[in-house]
């Protein structure tokens, strides 16, 4: 079984800034993670890896500081990895970004599943990962909270609702998005990064994967941020509350109901 | 841990390098660098265990990895509850494997992407979550008489709750203790002394000027700049708990080193 796993270097802090002009978030001198998320779909992989056979392929779009995320997915068991790194990929909405993750697939070749994070921590759009099945033509599925009963033809995924949880039957090839109750991602270890820092990433650009200049970008991109805003200041307030675990208990409950929250 | 007081041997705190590092290379061979001052040194390591949440390398991988050589007594482990079981045995075996006996069995900071020990993990009955307490059985009952086993005592939480949690650390299997930050002296940790009187006790000595990262530590806030010396702090430790281990959390390896030789006296 060959799986692609789609994952986002993110801004590793909440401190990020919107650029003014382009309203994008300023990535520049702030450090950066795997979505938190990806975390997860890295290790669903790995784990359908090592109990049916296959190979796992880590596919990134972003700018070359982003094999970053492809050398961790390698630590912990993605067999290769794959940067989508080109200008012409800039300023992409969720739309261009799944074309040229689809593109991206399609050169791999050969793939009968597709695994993300339900949603990167900096858009919060969730919406690449259905992009992907769209621009495929695949069947998708998402919220995927288990992934079982793997045959050579499909598979069941228990999906994650606001009321609960159904079961969908799934045919190969196919895009399934995941949250975090799905498994316990593994922690990589020194000598999987050490080995992850010897291996040869490729980097392909927009031409590499056939991507047509007016569907990537800007150009390619459908939607427009018009406007960003951080959210408003929360007013902290900090109360010390002295005394034995029963009188502080006290005082706290009692602060808690004079503002409605218990 | 006696023996260290005996001998006046620092315990010197060592961070190993976040995991989501960009420059590996470079905080590897810084942490070989520290490791083998203060074996030169004759102090003991102590390294931590994800510090604070914040997902890191092991202190074991690390040793293994590099191929550091721990001396014999000069290395202790941090060890918390926030490692599946597979990791937590296989942190214990390297520790048999490179002659580590000393271990600091904390609950210690988790975080989304650490994975926590379960009660079953562990076949600890009775309890909804695992602690040190409960850490520190499953080491006693896997590897008797192997371990030297330490605990955390934190003065800045509640008196009460925190001596109760001592009296269960001690019942569990725990044989010294090292303690948060103190400045100068602290009265929960004179209680602690006179409560135990026979307990190894090592006080954690702050080694950076930067006071205020400490708020989160002592519960509330230390404003920006507030002067402070650390060495001036460690003569005060020193003088205030003569019979006490000293712990050196944050020391600065470029600056303060070097200096530390020839303060216990």
């Amino acid at each position: 079984m060959k799986i692609v796993v789609c994952i986002k270097q993110v801004p590793g802090t909440t401190d990020a800034k919107i650029d003014p002009e382009t309203k994008r978030i300023v990535r520049e001198g702030i450090s950066a993670v795997t979505n938190p998320f990806d975390v997860y779909a890295v290790e669903e992989a790995v784990r359908i890896k090592e109990k049916l056979g296959g190979e796992v392929v880590a596919l990134s779009m972003g700018p070359p500081r982003a094999d970053m995320v492809l050398r961790e997915a390698l630590s912990v068991g993605a067999d290769s990895g794959i940067l989508l790194s080109d200008r012409a990929f800039g300023g992409s909405d969720t739309w261009a970004t799944g074309y040229a993750l689809a593109n991206a697939i399609k050169k791999i070749g050969g793939v009968d599943l597709v695994l993300c994070g339900k949603q990167a921590v900096d858009g919060d759009t969730a919406q690449v990962g259905p992009g992907i099945a769209a621009q495929l033509d695949w069947p998708q599925a998402t919220y995927a909270m288990a992934i079982t009963d793997i045959t050579d033809s499909g598979f069941v995924v228990k999906r994650m609702h606001e009321d609960g949880w159904d079961l969908c039957d799934i045919d190969f090839p196919a895009v399934v998005t995941v949250v975090k109750d799905i498994n316990q991602p593994r922690v990589p270890t020194l000598r999987g990064r050490l080995a992850a820092q010897k291996v040869q990433i490729p980097v392909w650009t927009a031409a590499d994967i056939g991507a047509e200049p007016g569907k990537i970008g800007l150009d390619g991109s459908p939607t427009r941020v018009v406007k960003t805003a951080p959210p408003p200041m929360r007013h902290k307030d900090s109360l010390k509350v002295e005394g034995t675990a029963a009188e502080c208990a006290a005082v706290i409950v009692r602060q808690l109901r004079l503002k409605s929250l218990a | 841990m006696g023996r260290h007081i005996e001998q006046k041997i620092y315990h010197v705190e060592i961070l190993p390098p976040k995991q989501d590092t960009e420059k590996l290379d470079a905080g590897l061979e810084l942490f070989a660098s520290k490791f083998a001052r203060v074996m030169e040194g004759g102090y003991c390591a102590c390294i931590t265990d994800n510090a604070m949440g914040n997902l890191a390398f092991q202190g074991t991988e690390m040793i293994k990895e590099l191929g550091l050589e721990p001396r014999e007594n000069q290395v202790m482990i941090h060890l918390n509850t926030f490692h599946t079981k597979t990791d937590l045995d296989q942190i214990l075996s390297d520790c048999r494997e490179l002659g580590i006996r000393d271990l600091l069995v904390i609950s210690g900071d988790g975080s989304d992407r650490l994975p926590r020990l379960a009660p079953k993990d562990i076949d600890a009955t009775g309890v909804e979550a695992v602690t040190s307490v409960e850490l520190l059985r499953y080491i006693r009952r896997e590897h008797p008489g192997w371990f030297k086993l330490g605990v955390a005592f934190n003065p800045y939480e509640p008196e009460e709750h925190e001596f109760e949690k001592m009296h269960r650390k001690l019942a569990a299997g725990a044989t010294f203790v090292i303690t948060q930050p103190v400045i100068g002296r602290h009265p929960v940790v004179d209680k602690l002394l006179a409560t135990f009187p026979d307990l190894p006790v090592t006080v954690e000595a702050w080694m950076s000027k930067k006071l205020e990262l400490l708020s989160e530590a002592v519960g509330y806030e230390i404003p920006q700049g507030t002067p402070y010396d650390p060495f001036a702090n460690l003569a005060e430790l020193h003088a205030n708990y003569p019979d006490c281990g000293v712990y050196l959390a944050l020391l600065g390896f470029k600056t303060q080193f070097d200096l530390i030789k020839g303060t216990w006296k």
